[in-house]
């Protein structure tokens, strides 16, 4: 098991260095010059080639590139273009806040989509299955965004019960954990409902039934207990992909996460930050991904590492 | 986008609660902002929220009033020289920065030095480089900076290269802000000025909260607090604002006409006098382009009003030149291009082009101005301007226009201060194309000319005549299609006391503004 952790660890470098590549690659490649951003709608030429010299972007790409990983190496992401700020700083005050939303939405995501699954595939055909499945479809299809302005309209503006943007405690979180979390539930819902209808009809549910187990039993200590392992696989996945930034999420509730962040250093060709962000941002979902596998472990007794 | 749905479910959600009358609240909160200023420090103010908040906590010499006139700010009064050239400023007596210490003349000199120092990695000092030796001193060829001098604790004296009208006018600019001299290295993080506002807690892409400054010269703010919170999408600020959590939002067109149509809401809308100008830069150095005929059968070819009526819901002014109608030299007699496309196409025809001609336009990918292409285009390629839109985003935009790469590109310019040589020069001067903001790469002696004796005028009504002339030459020669200034509206909340929408971005402090208290039943 620490044998494969750790394994696993070293096989993030490469990739790591992978995506820094390209990372840098594209960005050098991308239209849009980092300086002109920087001094706004006008400047002089003067100061432009001030600052290309001070930010070294005049120097060959293999220069450049060697001196981004060179500092990387020692653990420095540098300081944003625009705000002068260091990029470690920034990513600490927001990937937290990228954290907490993610948590939340996969909370709220696993349990309502996993008991909608169950009570779903217990009766096929009935009305909670039927009720689930259109919830999983309007889960599916709505765009982030507009379910978003919709919880806030009804939830905020509406009701007035909870905040419409914004972050602080809980009251703040629930609404865009609801919204992030949607498609999720939805998913959860349907992946969790067909394993668990293979679970129920597998042989060892019928040994389970036969040796006079309840029928909660079955469903949970022996159905669903199979049934959890591509779920788990969903749950990854969708984790790391709301821990890499739910911008659209973050955008409509105002979250001060990781999201809006690479949003606006990309649309300031903010190099280093966007750098910084992209590359802090793969190692969380290689540790993810990580994390699931080993999760695999946990659920499934015949994988083991 | 999804706007109608989202109305109407708005309209029913409304439909159970009415708009809140009062608050609670004793922190003023401003909604405007859409994204997190770039820092606390003066040198790297370069955004309309970088500024604003600079404004709060930091003072200059001069400062902009709400409806934009200048007035002393630090400096109480200030004396120029017969040649134009030498301003003597003569600092307020008592001023405190919030450090404690007093104000004093060495502070002015460090704080334009700070900004123009390369060590600061500002990048935009650009209102203090008209000092002499400025420019030397910010490419690091000279220690100090030769036209600035305190001679006594009191006064500044400021030396420019060449005489410059407005220079009191660029003073007012946030990268002009005064700090101590003692000031820590991490400005941003620890701001302190002169200011009314002192800086409490900055919680990136969220909000900065200011507390009132209970010393400040100019007498305490009413309300103890006040929060600008950091909203990237409007149609939550206007959630916000309907909340009642904050005092001020910005309307987004789409939602103008819900919020005109009730008569509720309509009372909380304000209006600011826009210095936004919208208008497509004509590249005057491409193709059939080069030929003033052609660009003003662009002019005569685009139906300005019914873009305006439709697409802005009459949201503003139509423009015929580049001077916003509040500020000094705009001339509101000046009759805008008529919507004459058979006149377009009679030009294009003596230009040589009868078989039409091939542009392409550029445009961010906002969606007002993709309509406004969308719509410009359709005008175009009815009188024989075959037009392709090529839509990218703004910073990659903006790049093809500045080298060239664009024949036509939709876009907005907003002023930096308000003076009508902050539109003449930089959108229209001889010498600032491409990187300048001259993305028309218009170049007319005359015009340049005209806008070298207006910066050495030093009477406002004359310097005023020489930027009408100067705007109406460019208007004749056409190098763009000036489209409209936009009317921004906002709502503002009905227990906020004293607060007017400042026309320039820095021009509003919330000294006066309060919150009414309920009236006790």
């Amino acid at each position: 098991m620490l044998r494969f952790i750790a394994r696993r660890l070293l096989l993030a470098i490469p990739t790591l260095f992978g995506v820094l590549v390209v990372a840098f690659l594209l960005l050098y490649v991308a239209p849009g010059d980092p300086v002109t951003a920087m001094v706004g709608e006008r400047a002089d030429p003067a100061t432009v080639a001030r600052l290309r010299a001070e930010l070294h972007l005049d120097d060959p790409l293999p220069v450049r590139f060697a001196r981004y990983v060179d500092q990387i190496a020692h653990g420095q992401l540098g300081r944003s273009y625009i705000t002068d700020r260091p990029i470690s700083a920034d990513i600490a005050e927001r990937f937290p806040k990228t954290l907490e939303l993610a948590l939340a939405a996969m909370l709220l995501a696993t349990t309502l989509g996993i008991t909608l699954g169950v009570l779903s595939a217990r009766r096929p055909g009935g009305w909670i299955d039927r009720a689930a499945l259109g919830v999983a479809y309007l889960g599916i299809s709505f765009p982030v965004y507009w379910v978003g302005l919709l919880l806030i309209l009804v939830f905020a503006v509406g009701l007035r019960w909870l905040p419409p943007s914004g972050s602080g405690g809980l009251r703040y979180l629930v609404l865009p954990a609801l919204a992030l979390g949607m498609r999720s539930i939805a998913f959860q819902a349907r992946v969790t409902r067909s394993s668990m209808l293979d679970a129920l009809g597998a042989d060892y549910t019928r040994t389970a039934r036969a040796k006079g187990a309840g029928e909660w039993a079955v469903t949970l200590r022996h159905a669903l207990r199979n049934a959890l392992i591509p779920v788990v696989t969903v749950v990854g996945l969708d984790f790391g992909s709301y821990l890499t930034g739910s911008i659209l999420t973050e955008t409509v509730f105002s979250w001060p996460g990781i999201g809006r962040y690479v949003v606006n250093a990309i649309s300031r060709r903010d190099l280093p930050a966007i750098q910084g962000s992209v590359l802090f941002l793969s190692a969380v979902f290689v540790l993810v991904n990580l994390l699931a596998d080993l999760a695999y472990a946990k659920a499934d007794p015949r994988v083991a590492y | 986008m999804l706007r109608a749905p989202l109305a109407a479910a708005l309209a029913a959600a409304f439909a159970c609660r009415g708009a809140p009358t009062s608050t609670a609240r004793h922190t003023l909160v401003d909604a405007r902002d859409t994204y997190d200023p770039r820092s606390l420090d003066p040198a790297l103010s370069t955004d309309v929220p970088t500024g604003r908040a600079v404004s709060y906590v930091f003072e200059g010499l001069t400062r902009f009033t709400a409806d934009a006139r200048l007035e002393p700010d630090l400096a109480t009064r200030w004396t120029r020289s017969a040649d134009g050239r030498v301003y003597t400023f003569h600092l307020r007596a008592g001023v405190k920065f919030q450090n404690g210490r007093p104000l004093t003349a060495r502070d002015v000199v460090h704080s334009f030095t700070r900004a123009l120092d390369p060590a600061t990695h500002g990048g935009r000092a650009e209102p203090l480089l008209p000092i002499r030796g400025a420019e030397a001193f910010a490419d690091g060829k000279a220690p100090v900076i030769a036209g600035l001098a305190a001679p006594d604790d009191s006064t500044v004296v400021i030396t420019l290269d060449q005489p410059l009208a407005i220079f009191p006018k660029l003073l007012a600019m946030p990268v002009a802000s005064i700090l101590p001299a003692d000031a820590p290295a991490n400005v941003s993080d620890h701001p302190v000025g002169t200011g009314p506002w002192t800086l409490v807690r900055w919680k990136h892409d969220d909000y900065l909260l200011f507390a009132r400054n209970p010393d400040y010269w100019g007498g305490a703010p009413r309300a103890d607090s006040l929060e600008a919170r950091i909203i990237a999408e409007p149609s939550t600020a206007v959630a916000e604002f309907e909340a009642g959590n904050v005092d001020v939002a910005e309307i987004p067109p789409d939602e103008v006409e819900r919020w005109e149509a009730d008569s509720a809401r309509k009372r909380l809308l304000h209006d600011a006098p826009s210095l936004q100008l919208v208008y497509v830069a004509i590249n005057t150095t491409r193709g059939a382009l080069q030929d003033r005929r052609v660009r003003q059968a662009l002019n005569l070819a685009i139906d300005t009003k019914t873009i305006l009526a439709q697409l802005v819901h009459g949201r503003g002014t139509q423009a015929a030149g580049v001077i916003p109608p509040s500020l000094g030299g705009a001339d509101t007699t000046r009759a805008p291009y008529p919507y004459a496309p058979d006149s377009a196409r009679a030009l294009l025809a003596a230009a040589g082009h009868a078989g039409g001609i091939d542009v392409q336009l550029w445009t961010g990918a906002t969606p007002i101005m993709v309509r406004v292409a969308e719509a410009i285009q359709a005008y175009l390629n009815a009188v024989g301007v075959r037009t392709t839109i090529v839509q990218r985003d703004a910073s990659t935009a903006r790049d093809a226009a500045r080298k060239g790469e664009a024949d036509l590109f939709l876009k907005d310019w907003y002023a930096d201060y308000p003076d009508a040589q902050d539109f003449l020069d930089p959108l229209l001067g001889g010498g600032n194309t491409g990187l300048g903001g001259n993305v028309s790469f218009y170049r007319n002696p005359a015009f340049d000319g005209l806008m070298a004796a207006a910066r050495r005028e030093p009477d406002d009504a004359k310097r005023d005549a020489l930027y009408r002339q100067a705007d109406s030459l460019a208007y004749a020669d056409a190098p763009m299609i000036p489209l409209y200034f936009y009317d921004k509206l906002y709502a503002v909340q009905p227990w906020i006391d004293g607060f007017t929408l400042p026309v320039i971005f820095n021009g509003q402090r919330w000294t006066g503004v309060r919150i009414r208290t309920p009236a006790r039943p």
